[in-house]
C-alpha cells in the first residue's frame, strides 16, 4: 500500500492546495488509493460457521498481539492455500479471530482486518480477490477459551474455509 | 495573516491543539499528514508550551452532602402505594441531585397515591406550597420513573434518567443475546433467542428503535428492532463484516464499521439500510462509532497509527483529527450528551479502565475499573461492564451502583436519550 512513486501524492497535494480556500472540504473520492481490494458479493447459504463450507483443510495464521500482519514465518500456510486454489475452481471464506485481550467491537474489527490481510497476501500469489469472502468473529470462539498466555496466541488466528 | 509550515519537532499533542484553534489538517493516507495552516505567530506562541496530558489517578471531583437538595418521600397511598413508593425512593437516590432525609429537616416533600395503574403525584416545599402535582398512567414501575424525573427536572432543571432504557448483552441463555431493561437494570427481558452471536447493541432516541450485530446468517450484520411492534429486519449486510452501529441522535440513520470496500471503515446508511456513504479511509481499523449531540460530528476509535486511538470526524465527510485519549489504547468511545466529554475504554497493563476525557483540552482520566462505558443522558452519570455486572457510576459523587448481575457474562451496554 506503499506509495510507488510521488505522482499520486503531489497530485493530490497540489488538489488539496487548489481547494484551501474552501471551508474543510476532503479532497479525496471514493476508490482512491487507500482501498483494499473490494470483497465480492456473498454466496447464497453460504456461511463460515454453515455445513457447506469445509474447515481444517488448511492451517490457520497465526498473528502476533494486536497485529494484522501476516509474518513471514506464516507465509508458507497461505502460499499452500493458494497452490490448492490454483488448483481448484472452489472458492474460499477467510474467518478472523482476535484473542481476549481488547475489547468487543475493536476485536471484531481486527479480526476482519486479520482476514484481509491474509486474503491480501493470496491476492498477491495470483488468487482472484473476486474468489475470496471474509468474515470477523472478533474474540467469539476462541480455539483454546483457557485464557492463558499460550491459549491466547493460538485465538489471534485466521481460519480458512473452502465453500463446497 | 501570514502563511508557513509547522516546525518539523511538533509534537502531536501542539499539532492538535494548533488544529483545534482552526488550523486545518487534511490526512491524505497512513503516516503521510500534508498539513496547510494557517496562523499567526502570536497563535504559535499561545500553544507551544502545551505538552501530552496523562493522567492515571482516579476521578477525584466530590459533592458535599449539603450541595445536594434535601428531600423526604412520604409513603404514597392507595392499593400500589408501597410498590410504586419503593421506585421512587430508589429513583430519586439514584439521581443524585438529592439527599434523601426525614420529614422534619427536608426542603420538599414527595408523596401522593397510586392505585388502579394511575399515579397522584405531589411535591410541597417545607412551608406546605405546592411545587409539583401531576397525574401520570402506566405501570407501577413506569409511572414511578415518570414522577421521579418530573421531580428532578422541577427542583434541580436537569433531564431525569429514570424513564430511560438500557440494552446490553448477556450470556445467561448459554449463548450471546441482547436484553432490554429499564435504567436501573430492572425489568430486564431477553430481546433476541438467535441462539447465534448477538452483540453491540444501539438504542436509538427514547428507545424507539434497537440495532445490533447478529450473527444469524453466518456473517456479522446489523439488525434493527423495532421495540413497539417487535419487529425485526436485516438492514446491512454488505460482503464482509458489518457492526457496531450507533443510531444518530434523531434517529433516522446509523454509524457502523464495514469491510466491503477491502478495509473496516466508518460508514454512514439510513436505518432501513440502503447505500452506505463511508467516512474514513485508512490503512487501519475504524470501530466504535459515537454521534456528537447535535449529530454533526463522530468520534471513533482507530489503529492506524498503531494501537487505538480517538478521532473526530465531521458527518459530512473531510479530515479526522484526533482527540488525545491520552493513554496508548483507548476504544470504545460515548460522546457525552451535553456534548463536553468523552468516555471511553482504556487498556492498560492488562485489565481495562473507564477514562472521562473533556474535549476542550486536557488528557483523560480514569475513573472505574470496567470497559464499554455509555452516558445517561444527564451526562452526569456512566453505565458500564465490569465482569458479569454491569455498574451505574455518578460521576459528581463517585458512588457506584451494581445494577445488573447474575445473567451470566454481560457486556456492551447501550443507553436510551
Amino acid at each position: 500500500m506503499k506509495f510507488q512513486n510521488k505522482l499520486p501524492y503531489l497530485l493530490l497535494a497540489a488538489f488539496t492546495l487548489a481547494s484551501c480556500k474552501t471551508q474543510d472540504r476532503y479532497a479525496g473520492v471514493d476508490g482512491d488509493f487507500i482501498n483494499g481490494v473490494p470483497l465480492p458479493d456473498r454466496q447464497d447459504g453460504a456461511s463460515f460457521l454453515g455445513g457447506n463450507v469445509a474447515k481444517g483443510s488448511f492451517q490457520p495464521v497465526q498473528f502476533g498481539y494486536d497485529s494484522d500482519k501476516v509474518a513471514d514465518s506464516e507465509m508458507g500456510k497461505v502460499e499452500a492455500v493458494a497452490l490448492a486454489m490454483r488448483r481448484s475452481s472452489a472458492d474460499l471464506i477467510i474467518a478472523g479471530f482476535t484473542d481476549q485481550r481488547g475489547t468487543e467491537e475493536y476485536n471484531r474489527g481486527l479480526g476482519e482486518q486479520r482476514a484481509l490481510a491474509v486474503r491480501q497476501a493470496l491476492i498477491a500469489q495470483g488468487i482472484s480477490g473476486g474468489r475470496i469472502q471474509t468474515v470477523s468473529f472478533g474474540e467469539e470462539l476462541p480455539a483454546d477459551p483457557s485464557g492463558s498466555e499460550s491459549a491466547a496466541a493460538v485465538n489471534r488466528r485466521a481460519e480458512f474455509g473452502v465453500i463446497r | 495573516m501570514k502563511r508557513t509550515t509547522p516546525p518539523r519537532n511538533i509534537s502531536r499533542a501542539q499539532a492538535e491543539a494548533v488544529s483545534s484553534a482552526g488550523m486545518r489538517r487534511r490526512k491524505l493516507a497512513a503516516g503521510y499528514l500534508l498539513r496547510l495552516p494557517r496562523y499567526t505567530l502570536a497563535g504559535w506562541l499561545l500553544f507551544l508550551p502545551l505538552s501530552p496530558v496523562v493522567a492515571e489517578e482516579a476521578a477525584t471531583i466530590t459533592v458535599r452532602k449539603g450541595d445536594r437538595v434535601s428531600l423526604a418521600v412520604t409513603p404514597l397511598g392507595g392499593s400500589s402505594g408501597d410498590a410504586v413508593t419503593s421506585v421512587l425512593r430508589h429513583d430519586l437516590d439514584l439521581a443524585g441531585w438529592f439527599q434523601l432525609v426525614p420529614e422534619a429537616r427536608a426542603s420538599y416533600l414527595v408523596g401522593g397515591s397510586a392505585s388502579g395503574g394511575a399515579l397522584q403525584g405531589k411535591v410541597t416545599d417545607s412551608r406546605g406550597s405546592i411545587v409539583l402535582a401531576k397525574t401520570y398512567t402506566g405501570s407501577h414501575r413506569e409511572v414511578a420513573h415518570q414522577f421521579a424525573d418530573d421531580v428532578v427536572e422541577t427542583l434541580t432543571s436537569n433531564l431525569g434518567m429514570a424513564t430511560t432504557k438500557i440494552a446490553f448483552v448477556a450470556t445467561a441463555s448459554g449463548s450471546k443475546e441482547i436484553y432490554l431493561a429499564d435504567y436501573d437494570g430492572k425489568n430486564s427481558r431477553r430481546l433476541t433467542s438467535d441462539e447465534s452471536i448477538s452483540v453491540a447493541p444501539s438504542l436509538g432516541p427514547g428507545a424507539a428503535q434497537l440495532a445490533y450485530t447478529g450473527y444469524l446468517g453466518g456473517y456479522p450484520d446489523v439488525y434493527l428492532i423495532d421495540l413497539a411492534s417487535g419487529a425485526r429486519k436485516k438492514v446491512v449486510s454488505s460482503p464482509g463484516t458489518n457492526s457496531g452501529a450507533a443510531i444518530s441522535p434523531d434517529g433516522r440513520g446509523m454509524a457502523l464499521t464495514m469491510s466491503k470496500d477491502g478495509n473496516p471503515e466508518i460508514y454512514l446508511t439510513s436505518l432501513r439500510g440502503g447505500s452506505a456513504r463511508r467516512l474514513t479511509r485508512t490503512r487501519g481499523v475504524e470501530s466504535s462509532p459515537t454521534w456528537s449531540p447535535d449529530g454533526r460530528q463522530l468520534i471513533y476509535s482507530s489503529d492506524e497509527g498503531g494501537r487505538p486511538q480517538l478521532f473526530r470526524i465531521a458527518a459530512g465527510g473531510g479530515a479526522s483529527r484526533r482527540v488525545g485519549g491520552g493513554f496508548a489504547y483507548c476504544t470504545d468511545p460515548s460522546w457525552s450528551p451535553d456534548g463536553k466529554k468523552v468516555a471511553y475504554t482504556v487498556r492498560s497493563g492488562g485489565s481495562f479502565s473507564v477514562a472521562v476525557m473533556e474535549l476542550g483540552g486536557g488528557g483523560g482520566r480514569i475513573v472505574a475499573s470496567g470497559q464499554n462505558p455509555v452516558w445517561g443522558r444527564n451526562a452526569r452519570h456512566l453505565i458500564y461492564n465490569l465482569g458479569s455486572n454491569l455498574n451505574l457510576l455518578d460521576l459528581q459523587s463517585g458512588r457506584i451502583t451494581t445494577i445488573v448481575s447474575g445473567l451470566g457474562k454481560v457486556s456492551e451496554p447501550t443507553w436510551s436519550h
